[in-house]
């Protein structure tokens, strides 16, 4: 009896475990497999090639031109988003006129899949009738409309900004829940000692708040770094190349350009980059919980 | 004037730049829907319109095949979440209620494979699909999202089962019924709501993924809508934007109401609440 109630849990977690296994293992193990192949534009193997197509990435001007815009993207959205974040879920924890109506306008972009979200910005950012031209010309901002989306470093620069606007959402709630788990005493207290609402934030609250920001931050970075739809629907990674971030370029090399073997390379890098940041996840999400349990022991 | 709308003054003040470019791109979606196609392209361009056109919409349906990327949608979105739940409610189960032999690795296992994003990985999933014969068919999305999803879906289900009291099943034990007997008769009505509020989030991930179906789908005729509708924007010449501003409403709006007044569950799913 004891023996089959070992068993039988392990029969209810196994179908799921083959198919996560199946449909996520074997495209790691053909990635790992086809990177070190030389490939035909038609994704036939013709042999062993060893590093070559590593070594070929690695050459690519275009490569680091994409890995340079991606590390750019990554930090200045995550940076960005943090840092407008932050203050926004320390208004929307206070008490005060219409903040239901505030949280759930706050939260709105996050309810729109971000392919919706770009094909609609990449409409109000047209150069000839686009609303937001529109928008700034009535204000009196600018005499002439702006071809938003037709000149790299520009284009590039929107879509960073639209990145962050798409990312406040989630992370705002992080801390929201962060927030909702603040001990009021130590407030009370430091009120007592005389504390203004400064120290209070940089001493008691930011403090505690640091488990929740770290998660924040690896969150926001691998998906920052894994997003397409953005910058793919707004400018498919051009002009001339001039706003591809890895992702679009792997996309490119893959479905376009048919360079298979460049882009297993490429998606293998990226698939290390993702990994040591989904362990560092996995190691602040266990170590919350060991934490949470200890407290629960000494309760 | 009292403190708290002194307070209230302020703080809508701060957040009001945030709220204007959050509804900006809603409100471009409306007026751009609903006004006649000769007001698209103005010079210079404009918030007003003349009209109201709801005729927009029909003709979008007709012109777009809207009907049939809708079609393809919700049975995408729906098959992949019933394979999802099928897989992961005994996983959930099995979480919640027994300690077993590499319980903690397979934890682990699903909190990597709940960010494993399939960008990262779609040249290799696309050459799965080749080997299975699935490509260009509605089922290769069916099973990618069931997988990509589960990991979220168990990890949710399991937050929820756990605060359900063991002591019901166990009574039923005693009472003489079998362990299958009393999951479905005692434990699965109890979770309902855990299940529906899952489902839910499960059908909306597949309702907007966007990836996949670009590259797994190859006619036009199997396109689910964001594909669709970017297939109205990308590489053409000229864009019928009123069109493709009816198309974003009537697939975003039921999605994002719904999404909205159940997000503050979604957190539950995410292994957040092991951080509280």
């Amino acid at each position: 009896m004891k023996s089959l109630d070992g068993m039988k849990p392990l029969l209810m977690i196994l179908p799921g475990l083959a198919l996560a296994m199946f449909i996520i293992g074997y495209p790691i193990y053909d990635l790992g497999f086809t990177s070190l192949q030389e490939v035909s534009r038609f994704g036939k193997l013709l042999g062993f090639v060893g590093f070559d197509n590593f070594r070929e990435v690695f050459s690519d001007p275009l490569f680091w031109a994409s890995l340079n815009r991606t590390v750019i993207w990554t930090v200045t959205v995550v940076l960005s988003t943090l840092i407008i974040s932050l203050p926004i879920a320390l208004i929307l924890n206070d008490d005060f006129y219409g903040r239901g109506l505030a949280r759930v306008i706050i939260m709105l972009p996050w309810a729109v899949s971000l392919t919706m979200t770009a094909v609609v910005w990449r409409w109000a950012l047209n150069g000839r009738a686009g609303l937001l031209n529109a928008t700034l010309m009535n204000m009196g901002l600018i005499d002439e409309p702006i071809e938003w989306l037709a000149e790299a470093q520009l284009a590039f620069t929107v879509e960073i900004l639209v990145g962050i606007l798409v990312s406040i959402p989630f992370t705002t709630t992080i801390f929201l829940g962060g927030l909702s788990s603040l001990p009021r005493d130590s407030y009370e207290a430091s009120m007592v000692d005389g504390a203004t609402r400064w120290d209070q934030f940089r001493h008691i609250t930011l403090p505690l708040m640091k488990p929740f920001i770290n998660i924040a931050i690896v969150l926001n970075v691998i998906y920052v770094f894994n997003s397409l739809p953005i910058i793919w629907v707004m400018t498919e990674g051009g002009p001339a190349n001039g706003t591809d971030i890895l992702v679009t370029y792997l996309y490119k090399l893959a479905f376009r350009f048919g360079q298979l073997g460049e882009a297993a390379a490429i998606s293998l890098i990226m698939f290390g980059f993702l990994l040591l940041f989904t362990i560092i996840y996995v190691a602040l999400v266990m170590r919350g919980e060991r934490q949470t349990d200890t407290i629960e022991e000494d309760e | 004037m009292s403190a708290k709308l002194k307070k209230s003054l302020l703080y809508w003040l701060m957040l009001s730049p945030l709220v204007v470019v959050i509804l900006f791109p809603f409100g471009v979606m409306f007026v751009t829907a609903f006004r006649p196609r000769e007001e698209l392209f103005v010079f210079p361009p404009r918030w007003w319109f003349s009209e109201f056109r709801w005729s927009n919409f029909v003709e979008m349906w007709e012109k777009t095949n809207f009907g049939q990327a809708l079609f393809n949608s919700l049975y995408v979105s729906i098959a992949a979440t019933a394979l999802g739940l099928l897989l992961s409610i005994p996983a959930a189960y099995a979480l919640s209620r027994y300690r077993f032999p590499g319980k903690s690795a397979y934890r682990t296992f699903l909190l990597m494979t709940q960010m494993m994003s399939p960008i990262v990985l779609v040249l290799g999933l696309f050459r799965l699909m080749v080997v299975l014969g699935m490509v260009n068919n509605l089922n290769s999305l069916v099973l990618t999202y069931a997988a990509f999803n589960m990991a979220f879906t168990i990890w949710m289900l399991q937050s929820y089962f756990s605060t359900i009291p063991r002591d019901l099943e166990e009574a039923a034990w005693i009472d003489g019924a079998t362990h299958f007997k009393s999951l479905i008769k005692i434990f699965l009505p109890l979770a309902v709501p855990a299940i529906a509020v899952t489902s839910i989030f499960s059908f909306i991930n597949g309702w907007n993924e966007f990836v996949l179906a670009l590259t797994m789908i190859r006619s036009s005729d199997d396109y689910t809508l964001p594909v669709q509708i970017y297939s109205q924007v990308a590489g053409r010449y000229q864009v019928e934007w009123h069109h493709v501003m009816a198309a974003t409403i009537l697939a975003t709006v039921p999605v994002a109401i719904v999404f909205s007044w159940l997000q503050k569950y979604l957190i539950r799913g995410m292994a957040l609440g092991a951080v509280k």
